[in-house]
């Protein structure tokens, strides 16, 4: 590609020289944010310590008494844990019978599922409060969130195991099913080996929308099931008084997600495009 | 024909559970949009409990089509969501294509510009409302304040002093008035989004047709002319999905209004549900049938690419 602009030694140095430019302008915001968390609340708001200061883990060390982090942090990795494990669990048999055995509905049941997702949140706020709080008394329950993420997840989940287990020839599932293997035989012992791969990028990209989301974690807790969402939706203005800890709580809630977004940027396109980008 | 009991068996708990989280609350929040429903109210303690004897027909829809806070909040989320789109699009579509060569340290830009969409949403409206906009004490003060230090500096030298004694004291812009902090809001959504359209372009600048360009080269055409007689229809499928997803996703913005706004005016749909459904949940309801409304006029166009791109 642009044999042309390649020749020219000013674009070779140019391009590459603008590209970087704005890739570290990207990322210059969780820079600020890591590098805020190592300075005191004192020195983060002095602008003679705006670059040079005394780096500190005071506010990494004061986390759990300053904002319970970890009571939070729990909270998160077990909502997202389970509602990802749930899904997954519904999403593999539906999806293995719908891209092995499909009907003349699959495609419209698969379309269906996916127009659940984009029903905006918010019109059934009330009605969720109530059934929750009024009717079930699931309201704050680590119950009620794993299965809300679990539900909101689940189409996307569906979608992307549906692309992957097509990928695999059809004529492997018929042979299974020639030997007689039962059907739970052919999910444990070929389907889930052969797609492992996109089984588990699925998985990724589902904790990390489990973990980030920040409605129904946010509208449906108050303590008990209280999410890190939550935690940073609760501490939103400090007005300049502890940016030094708050850098540091928000470093420990989003530090990890970003690090296993890395690993999952190509499943990414598929899991937020329903495949339709290619 | 295989027997069909099994896959149906298969397919019934993510359909039945699907089934229920779609059209049990949804079907709720119709009927409380027909009744007159208060969570308080001591005049008419009968319209705290749902029931069919408080009907009020469109009653609901009426009360909200009159409130100038839903018209204003319909103006307010197609500005923000417009906003973001325009952002996201063109940012999108330039670095894609400048990311889309050969360079050294390539998958560290790409690692780079993604990282943003990892970022929660209540993490990214705190970082950038206090650590980089604050008027004072976040970045966006400090700067202001550095450079008007600079110029009373500078107003000490002899020649050069007379010109900057002619500058004006710069006053930093506070993003937590109603107008500014949607701004803010754009500002970082689009901070967040951009690496997602960027991704998705990208992913498709991959799959482009190169001997294309290459006849094209050959014939003199320059890179812009490439760039839009070629790439930019070829991109036309990808950009109309990141369209159609962000506004999807934009609509139901709620966690940075909440967090950057704080009841400032600065209010979007879901927004104004949230404040109704502290006492009128009739309204609230009503809000929300048009709130499902704006987003399946979007839904439909999208629903329908997918499906066809679904079956091959």
């Amino acid at each position: 590609m642009a044999a042309v602009a390649q020749t020219t030694p000013l674009s070779r140095i140019l391009w590459p020289a603008l590209a970087w430019t704005i890739a570290l302008i990207f990322f210059f915001p969780i820079f600020w944010l890591v590098f805020t968390s190592f300075k005191t609340d004192a020195d983060a708001v002095k602008p003679e310590h705006l670059f040079f200061f005394t780096p500190t883990l005071e506010n990494y060390a004061n986390m759990t008494e300053n904002y319970d982090y970890w009571r939070f942090a729990i909270n998160s990795v077990i909502t997202a844990t389970f509602a990802t494990a749930f899904a997954l669990a519904v999403g593999v048999p539906a999806a293995y019978a719908m891209a092995f055995d499909p009907s003349r509905h699959t495609k419209d049941i698969l379309v269906w599922m996916l127009s659940t997702k984009m029903l905006p949140a918010a019109a059934v706020l009330y009605p969720m409060t109530f059934l929750t709080k009024n009717i079930l008394g699931l309201f704050d329950t680590h119950f009620l969130i794993i299965a809300v993420l679990c539900l909101i997840n689940l189409p996307i989940v569906i979608w992307m195991l549906f692309t992957y287990f097509k990928e695999i020839p059809k004529d492997i599932i018929e042979a299974g099913k020639m030997d007689g293997v039962s059907t739970w035989g052919e999910i444990k012992d070929i389907l889930i080996p052969l797609a492992w791969g996109g089984i588990a990028s699925t998985a990724l990209l589902t904790f990390i929308f489990c973990w980030n989301e920040a409605y129904w974690t946010v509208r449906l807790t108050t303590i008990d099931a209280a999410t890190l969402s939550k935690l940073i939706e609760g501490n939103r203005a400090p007005e300049g008084l502890f940016f030094g800890r708050l850098s540091a709580v928000s470093t420990a809630a989003v530090g990890p997600i970003v690090v296993l977004g890395w690993f999952c940027q190509k499943q990414l396109v598929q899991g937020l495009t329903f495949g339709a980008v290619k | 024909m295989a027997n069909r009991t099994l896959p149906r068996l298969l397919q019934a708990p993510a359909v039945i559970m699907l089934l229920l989280w779609m059209l049990v609350p949804l079907g709720m929040t119709l009927f409380f949009s027909f009744i007159r429903y208060v969570l308080n109210s001591l005049r008419r303690p009968e319209w705290t409990t749902p029931s069919i004897e408080n009907w009020r027909g469109l009653g609901n829809y009426k009360y909200v089509l009159d409130a100038k806070d839903f018209w204003f909040a319909i103006q307010n989320s197609v500005f923000i969501v417009v906003s973001i789109l325009i952002f996201t699009v063109v940012f999108g579509l330039l670095i894609a294509v400048l990311v889309n060569r050969s360079f050294p340290g390539r998958g560290i830009v790409r690692v780079l510009l993604i990282s943003p969409f990892f970022v929660m949403p209540a993490v990214n409206a705190v970082l950038w409302i206090n650590m980089i906009l604050d008027p004072v004490l976040g970045l966006n003060g400090l700067a202001v304040a550095g450079i008007n230090d600079l110029v009373v500096g500078l107003r000490e030298f002899p020649v050069i002093g007379q010109f900057f004694s002619m500058w004006p004291e710069l006053k930093p812009i506070s993003f937590r008035a109603s107008q500014t902090s949607a701004y803010a809001v754009i500002m970082m959504v689009t901070w967040q989004w951009t690496p997602f359209a960027v991704l998705i372009f990208m992913t498709s600048l991959q799959s482009e047709d190169e001997s294309q360009k290459e006849a094209a080269m050959l014939d003199g055409a320059s890179a812009w002319s490439q760039f839009i007689n070629l790439t930019i229809p070829h991109l036309a499928r990808p950009i109309a999905i990141v369209v159609m997803i962000q506004s999807i996703f934009h609509l139901s913005l709620y966690a940075e209004i909440e967090i950057v706004s704080r009841g400032n005016g600065n209010k979007n749909l879901p927004y104004l549900i949230g404040e109704f459904t502290s006492n009128n949940i009739g309204a609230a309801s009503a809000t929300g049938i048009f709130a499902v409304i704006l987003a399946n006029i979007i839904a439909i166009f999208l629903l329908r690419m997918v499906g066809k791109s679904l079956m091959d």
